[in-house]
């Protein structure tokens, strides 16, 4: 079996129009996430993270180039391409667990069996209980959180993060970041997983890319081959964890 | 006699002023008194707005009673005006009658389908407005050219097109409810959040789904803006139609009386009047609690 979730991005130009001019944002990008791999971009806030994972999402038409989702050319959104935005953008109408099993519905599956999915992502998401909530109900990170569990609902065959765990506090970071590589594991979905957090981007992924804050160009990429799963004290203790840290934080000023 | 009604009316709201500002006073400087006894305040300031509310009600009955009475004769001429006690012996003998419910439940009626067409017609044009730049294109330069005509300036094309008057008042009102639908529906569709319309696309719904699961649920809070005004102006024209070429109707019977120099009747016809359209516009915030409990 060919795996799925294979991302090929190819000179890659992606930019807005503002009063007329277009700027670019991104310039001629090309990069491969394999299928089945973690990756992990950080970079400067401004360097076009976003707007570079919203066009693998379909949602930007690029300026120029391509980007190919296992050969094809991604030119609209997409079920396989499960997005979690860096905003709130659970449907208020509908509650948790309407809205965590709208993916699951939308691609045809009954209501019982949806139901059954987002009550699974929903108690990993650890907001068992709250499924009959309406969003407005619940704190900023609960929100969050029932994004990721409805992204993941959807099983998607790419997984796209706009710092999915930014809003959220350490301890429950922690326990979604567990639960994300369990998830990973078990599905062999690709990752590309958005990140201002280092030693996040570092104790999850496979490849971190940086990219610079001049027109998102790629500044480096660092192959992590720790085997997972990670121990965090060991990883940031270590000579070589220690070295990237400081390696990637000097990509990033 | 203006002297005296700007007397009762100060002294009354002078009365619930001051009470509540009293009760905000000592809710402010003694914070700490638990909440049973701010409680016992908020009650206390609500009855007394009440009382004052009640009695602003009273001493302006007392008023009409005692101007008609006395036949004054100041700017408007009260001796034509039928006293507060005629009005109410006025109401008991025709709310007996047959004629006065036959013309509620025409005017009923008449209300129920030209708003229920107008809900339709509106709705489905605003959201095609909303979400569709070639039928925008195509249906506002009619919104725009017509909105501003108001539903009486309708009458006499109305009565000329319409085969009987009954339909030409259901369409007369049906114009005075739909511009604010299609207004407020189009507004609401314009302002969907593209952040949700882009999460649903990624979760694979297409763009039929998306109207149905993203953008009409957005809209209708604006949706119901609309039709609360779409209320009040449907029944604006619906007394407009009746009075000037109904046979039934309590607009009708409100024009009628003043032929018949019935003038009690007058009142009762307008208190009416005022009493179904406040229920209809009420029905309306009611079913918007019962629809969107998810906004506010
Ligand atoms: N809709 C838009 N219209 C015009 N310019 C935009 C738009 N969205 C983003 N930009 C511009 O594109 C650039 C990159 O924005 P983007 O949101 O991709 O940054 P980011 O790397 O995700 O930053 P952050 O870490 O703060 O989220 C910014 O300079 C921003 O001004
Ligand atoms: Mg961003």
């Amino acid at each position: 079996m060919q795996k799925v979730g294979n991302i090929d991005i190819r000179s890659l130009t992606l930019g807005f129009k503002n009063f007329g001019s277009t700027k670019a944002v991104v310039e001629d990008f090309s990069f491969k996430f394999e299928a089945g791999s973690f990756t992990s971009i950080i970079g400067s806030s401004g360097c076009g993270k976003s707007t570079l994972l919203n066009a693998i999402g379909g949602h930007y038409k690029p300026l120029a180039g391509h980007i190919f989702l296992d050969g094809c050319e991604v030119k609209e959104p997409n079920a396989s391409l499960g997005i979690v935005f860096q905003q709130h953008t659970l449907f208020p109408w509908k509650t948790v667990t309407e809205n965590v099993r709208f993916g699951p519905m939308q691609r045809g599956a009954s209501k019982a069996k949806a139901n059954a999915v987002a009550a699974k992502y929903i108690e990993m998401v650890g907001l068992a209980g709250y499924g009959d909530y309406y969003p407005k109900m619940l704190s900023g990170g609960m929100q969050h959180r029932a994004e990721i569990a409805r992204a993941l609902a959807n099983a998607p065959a790419v997984l796209l993060m706009d710092e999915p765990f930014g809003a959220l506090d350490a301890q429950m970071r922690a326990s979604l970041q567990s639960s994300l590589l369990d998830i990973w594991k078990e599905t062999h979905l690709t990752i590309i997983f958005v990140t201002h957090d280092v030693e996040e981007a570092m104790y999850l992924s496979e490849r971190i890319v940086v990219m610079s804050r001049d027109r998102g160009r790629i500044c480096e990429v660092f192959a992590l081959d720790e085997p997972f799963p990670r121990n965090k004290d060991k990883l940031f203790a270590s000579e070589g964890g220690r070295d990237l840290k400081e390696k990637c934080i000097g990509c990033l000023a | 006699m203006n002297e005296i009604r700007a007397g009762v009316t100060d002294r009354g709201q002078g009365q619930a002023m001051s009470t509540a500002t009293e009760g905000r006073h000592k809710v402010a400087m003694k914070p700490g008194r638990g909440a049973a006894w701010s409680l016992r305040v908020v009650r206390k300031v609500r009855w007394a707005a009440l009382m004052a509310s009640a009695a602003s009600l009273i001493a302006g009955v007392g008023l009409w009673q005692w101007l008609t009475e006395s036949h004054v004769h100041l700017v408007l001429d009260f001796s034509n005006i039928p006293t507060p006690v005629a009005v109410f012996e006025a109401f008991r003998a025709v709310v007996v009658t047959k004629t006065f419910w036959r013309d509620i439940y025409w005017s009923m009626y008449r209300i129920l389908v030209a708003f229920g067409l107008a809900i339709v017609v509106g709705v489905s044009a605003g959201i095609a407005m909303g979400y569709s730049a070639i039928l925008r294109l195509v249906i506002a330069p009619y919104v725009e050219m017509l909105r501003p005509i108001p539903a009486i300036a309708w009458v006499p094309m109305a009565i000329l097109v319409w085969p009987t008057t009954e339909e030409s008042i259901v369409s007369i009102t049906f114009l005075g409810a739909v511009f604010p639908i299609a207004l407020n529906t189009w507004e609401g569709v314009r302002r969907v959040p593209k952040e949700l319309v882009k999460a649903a696309r990624s979760l694979g719904a297409n763009r039929m789904n998306v109207l149905f699961h993203v953008v009409v649920p957005y809209a209708i809070p604006s949706i119901t803006v609309g039709m609360a005004l779409g209320m009040g102006g449907a029944w604006f024209a619906l007394l407009a139609g009746e009075m000037i070429s109904g046979r039934f109707g309590i607009g009708y019977f409100t024009w009628e009386s003043y032929q018949l120099i019935q003038y009690a009747n007058i009142i009762v016809g307008m208190l009416t009047i005022g009493f179904l359209s406040s229920v209809s516009t009420g029905s309306i915030y009611y079913l918007k609690r019962k629809l969107v409990p998810w906004a506010e």
